[in-house]
C-alpha cells in the first residue's frame, strides 16, 4: 500500500471511532500544564500541539502499577484468577525517540523469558508516531542517530503537512488500519506530503543545540568501573526517581502484593535503581549501598550494559532526564566527562 | 555579586588550603543558562569553580546528612532561607555544629526557572548577571535577558522571612534588600484553602496526589527528612507490602498517605525552604500543604517558622511535664 494523506479533520474522525473499539492513548494535559500518555474517550481530549510528553510512553506497555493476578484461598483452597487479556489499542503521538525507546524495551520483556504482560500490549497495540515540530534545548536524539522525522518502530507514522498529515504505512498492522478505514485517507497530495517531511527534516537537524560525540564512550566507560569520577559525580544526587521513572527505556520493577483477609493481588510496579533499598538483600548487605554505586550502575546501564545485552544504545537522547534532574546531573555533560578524564 | 563570588571562593580555598574543612558544598555553573549545580570543592583549585547568584535555588544543607557519619569537617553555603535547616539540623543533633563552618550568602530572590526557561535562546550560554536594581540581566552569548524582579522571582522570594543566613560563621558579602513583596501574606493561600468546604478541598488534593509520580524528589530534597531509614522505605518483603504504609503501589490511597504523613512528620521541621515544590516534576504544590501545618504550629503554640534560631523549641519535640495531653 502506497502513503496517504490525511486532513486534521478526519484525523480526529479517525480518532474518535478509534475509541469505539480500542483503548487510544496519546498525550493529554492535565490542570497544571503536565503531559502524559493517558487514555482518551475523545480526540478533543489529546494536548495537541504538545512538544514532549513528559511522562513517555512506556508507561502504556508497562504501566508503573499492573495487576498480574488476583488470588482467593477463602474455603481453604488456592484459587488463582489471570487478569484477562487486554483491550486492543492504539497509542497515537510517540514522537521518534519514543518509538525508539519502545524498540529497546522490547528485547528486554521477549527475550529467553517471555513477558506476556509486555507482550500482550505490545502484540495488541498499534503505534502512531508523529515527527517531532520542534527540537527542545534538551534533545539530542539526533546524537543517536535519531532524526526527529524518523518513523522506525511505527506501524503509521504522521508529519504535519500543510493543514493535514502526511502518512507513512510501514507496517501490515498500520496497513490494516488504514484499510479498515479508508474513506478517512486521501492518495492526494502524497507527493507534497513527502516534499513537506523532508523540509521538516532539514529544518530540524539545524535547531539541535544539543550534541553529543559518542564514538569510544562505550569502550571507555567500561574500563571506568573503579574511576572516582562516580564518587564526584554521585555527590550531588538525591537518590529521587525522576530519572528512571522519566526515562523511556528504564524498566525495573518490583513485585508486591496486596492482600486483605483471604483474597490479595499480585502488582507489579516501578522501581528505580537510584533508590537505596532497590538492591538491599534480606540479609541486610546491600551491594549498591552507596549513591556511587547506584549512580555508576545507572549511567553504565545507559551508555554500556544495553548495549551489550541487546545491541541497542540504552539511551535515546530524549533529555527528560536533563530538563527534571533537581541538581542538574545531565548525561551528556557525563558523556563528555567520560571522553576528558584520565 | 562579583564581590560575594570573590569573597566565597577566597574563603573556600583558604579553609581548603589550611585544612580547615575537606570539602566545600556550594554552586557551580549548570549545564544551561538558566541554573547552577551543586558543586563539592576538595581542593582550593577547585574553590574557583564556586558561583553565586539568583541561580542558586537549591537547599545544599540536605547534602550534610551523606557525612554526617564522618569525622570530617565541611562547609556549607546558604541563602537566608536554607541556614533555617542548618539551624533544624543541629537542634536534633544530625551533625555536630563543631565540625560545621557555614558560608552565608545575601539573598536577593532567586529566579524562577520554569518562568525564565522559555525566554531563554536554546544553547545560550551564562557569561554574567547583573542586578539593577529592578531586573536581573542573564548575560549570554545570544543577548541580554532582562528579567523584571517582580515577575520572574520564586514564589517564595515574595514571602521571603529571611534574606540574610540566620546563621553563619562567614558572610560573603553586605545584606541586600529582601525579595518580599506586600500582597504576598504568608498564608494567603493556606486560609483560601481553609474557606473551601471539604469536598472542594478533597477534589482538589484528590487531583493533585494522583498525579504523583512517587519518585520520591520532594523527600529526598527535604533537610527535614533525616531519618536513616525512612517509614516508606521498610525493608520488608513483597509479600509483606501489603501490611506497612507506603508501597510502591502508584495509587490515590497510596499517594494520598505518602504525602499527608510526610506532612504530619515534618511538623515543627519543615523551614519553608521550598525545595519539595521546586524538585516535583509534576508541579504538586507541596508548599500550600506544609505552610498549612506551619500555620497551625503558629496558631496552636505561638512556634515561628522552624530553624530561626537553635534556641526555640520544636513544639512536637517539646517535652513539658505539665502538658494537657496525658500520654505525653
Amino acid at each position: 500500500m502506497s502513503n496517504k494523506t490525511i486532513t486534521r479533520d478526519q484525523l480526529a474522525t479517525l480518532l474518535d471511532r478509534l475509541v469505539e473499539k480500542n483503548r487510544v492513548i496519546a498525550p493529554v494535559s492535565d490542570n497544571r500544564g503536565v503531559v502524559r500518555f493517558g487514555e482518551i474517550q475523545k480526540a478533543g481530549d489529546i494536548a495537541w500541539g504538545f512538544d514532549q510528553a513528559k511522562v513517555p510512553a512506556k508507561s502504556h506497555f508497562l504501566p508503573q502499577t499492573e495487576e498480574l493476578y488476583r488470588y482467593d484461598t477463602s474455603g481453604g483452597e488456592l484459587k488463582i484468577e489471570p487478569v484477562p487479556p487486554p483491550r486492543p489499542a492504539v497509542i497515537f503521538g510517540l514522537h521518534p525517540c519514543d518509538l525508539k525507546a519502545v524498540a529497546a524495551l522490547d528485547p528486554v520483556f521477549d527475550g529467553a523469558f517471555k513477558d506476556v504482560y509486555y507482550l500482550n500490549k505490545r502484540e495488541r497495540t498499534v503505534i502512531i508516531g508523529l515527527s517531532c515540530r520542534k527540537v527542545l534545548p534538551t534533545c539530542f536524539c539526533r546524537s543517536y542517530g535519531i532524526e526527529p522525522t524518523d518513523g522506525q518502530g511505527a506501524d503509521l507514522m504522521l508529519t504535519e503537512a500543510g493543514d493535514g498529515y502526511y502518512v507513512e504505512i510501514l507496517t501490515p498492522k498500520g496497513e490494516a488500519l488504514i484499510r479498515d478505514n479508508a474513506p478517512l485517507f486521501s492518495d492526494a497530495g502524497v507527493a507534497e506530503g513527502r516534499r513537506a517531511k523532508d523540509a521538516l527534516a532539514g529544518e530540524l537537524a539545524g535547531q539541535f543545540q544539543l550534541n553529543v560525540d559518542l564514538t569510544g564512550v562505550k569502550a571507555k566507560v567500561d574500563t571506568m568501573f573503579e574511576h572516582p569520577y562516580w564518587q564526584e559525580l554521585a555527590r550531588k544526587c538525591l537518590g529521587c526517581g525522576i530519572c528512571t521513572y522519566l526515562c523511556p527505556t528504564c524498566h525495573c520493577f518490583d513485585i508486591i502484593e496486596s492482600h486483605s483477609g483471604h483474597r490479595g493481588c499480585r502488582l507489579r510496579c516501578w522501581d528505580s535503581c537510584m533508590f537505596a533499598d532497590f538492591t538491599l538483600h534480606t540479609s541486610s548487605h546491600n551491594p549498591r549501598s552507596t549513591k556511587k554505586e547506584r549512580v555508576r550502575n545507572r549511567f553504565l546501564h545507559k551508555l554500556s550494559y544495553h548495549d551489550e545485552r541487546y545491541g541497542l544504545a540504552g539511551c535515546v537522547g530524549c533529555g527528560r532526564c536533563i530538563a527534571e534532574c533537581p541538581v542538574n546531573i545531565d548525561i551528556t555533560q557525563i558523556i563528555a566527562d567520560i571522553e576528558e578524564v584520565d | 555579586m562579583k564581590t560575594v563570588v570573590d569573597n566565597l571562593r577566597r574563603e573556600a580555598a583558604r579553609l581548603l588550603a589550611g585544612d580547615e574543612v575537606k570539602m566545600v558544598i556550594g554552586y557551580a555553573a549548570g549545564t544551561d543558562a538558566a541554573r547552577t549545580t551543586p558543586c563539592f570543592a576538595t581542593t582550593p583549585e577547585q574553590a574557583a569553580l564556586l558561583t553565586w547568584g539568583p541561580l542558586c535555588a537549591n537547599n545544599l544543607v540536605k547534602y550534610l546528612l551523606d557525612y554526617r557519619f564522618e569525622d570530617t569537617r565541611l562547609a556549607v553555603v546558604v541563602k537566608g532561607c536554607d541556614s533555617r535547616a542548618v539551624n533544624r539540623l543541629l537542634q536534633d543533633l544530625q551533625f555536630p555544629r563543631q565540625r560545621l563552618v557555614v558560608l552565608g550568602v545575601p539573598c536577593g530572590g532567586q529566579l524562577d526557572r520554569a518562568s525564565i526557561l522559555s525566554e531563554i535562546p536554546p544553547g545560550a550560554r551564562l557569561q554574567d548577571i547583573e542586578d539593577t536594581g529592578e531586573d536581573l540581566v542573564l548575560v549570554t552569548d545570544k543577548g541580554r535577558l532582562s528579567f523584571p524582579k517582580d515577575r520572574f522571582l520564586m514564589d517564595k522570594c515574595y514571602r521571603c522571612e529571611t534574606n540574610m543566613p540566620v546563621v553563619a560563621d562567614f558572610l560573603a558579602g553586605e545584606p541586600v534588600p529582601s525579595p518580599a513583596r506586600e500582597g504576598f501574606e504568608h498564608t494567603a493561600e493556606v486560609d483560601g484553602m481553609e474557606a473551601l468546604d471539604i469536598a472542594d478541598k478533597s477534589s482538589f488534593w484528590d487531583n493533585e496526589f494522583s498525579r504523583c509520580l512517587r519518585c520520591t524528589a520532594c523527600r529526598n530534597a527535604c533537610p527535614a527528612c533525616s531519618c536513616k531509614e525512612c517509614v516508606f522505605e521498610q525493608a520488608v518483603p513483597g509479600w509483606q507490602q501489603s501490611g506497612i504504609i507506603g508501597s510502591k503501589v502508584n495509587s490515590l490511597p497510596e499517594n494520598a498517605v505518602f504525602h499527608l504523613i510526610r506532612m504530619f512528620h515534618v511538623t515543627g521541621r519543615c523551614v519553608d525552604c521550598g525545595e519539595c515544590e521546586r524538585v516535583c516534576p509534576v508541579g504538586i504544590p507541596l508548599r500550600l500543604l506544609y505552610r498549612k501545618v506551619l500555620k497551625d504550629a503558629r496558631i496552636l503554640y505561638g512556634a515561628g517558622t522552624p530553624g530561626m534560631s537553635t534556641e526555640t523549641v520544636s513544639p512536637l519535640s517539646e517535652f513539658r511535664p505539665d502538658d494537657p495531653e496525658e500520654f505525653m
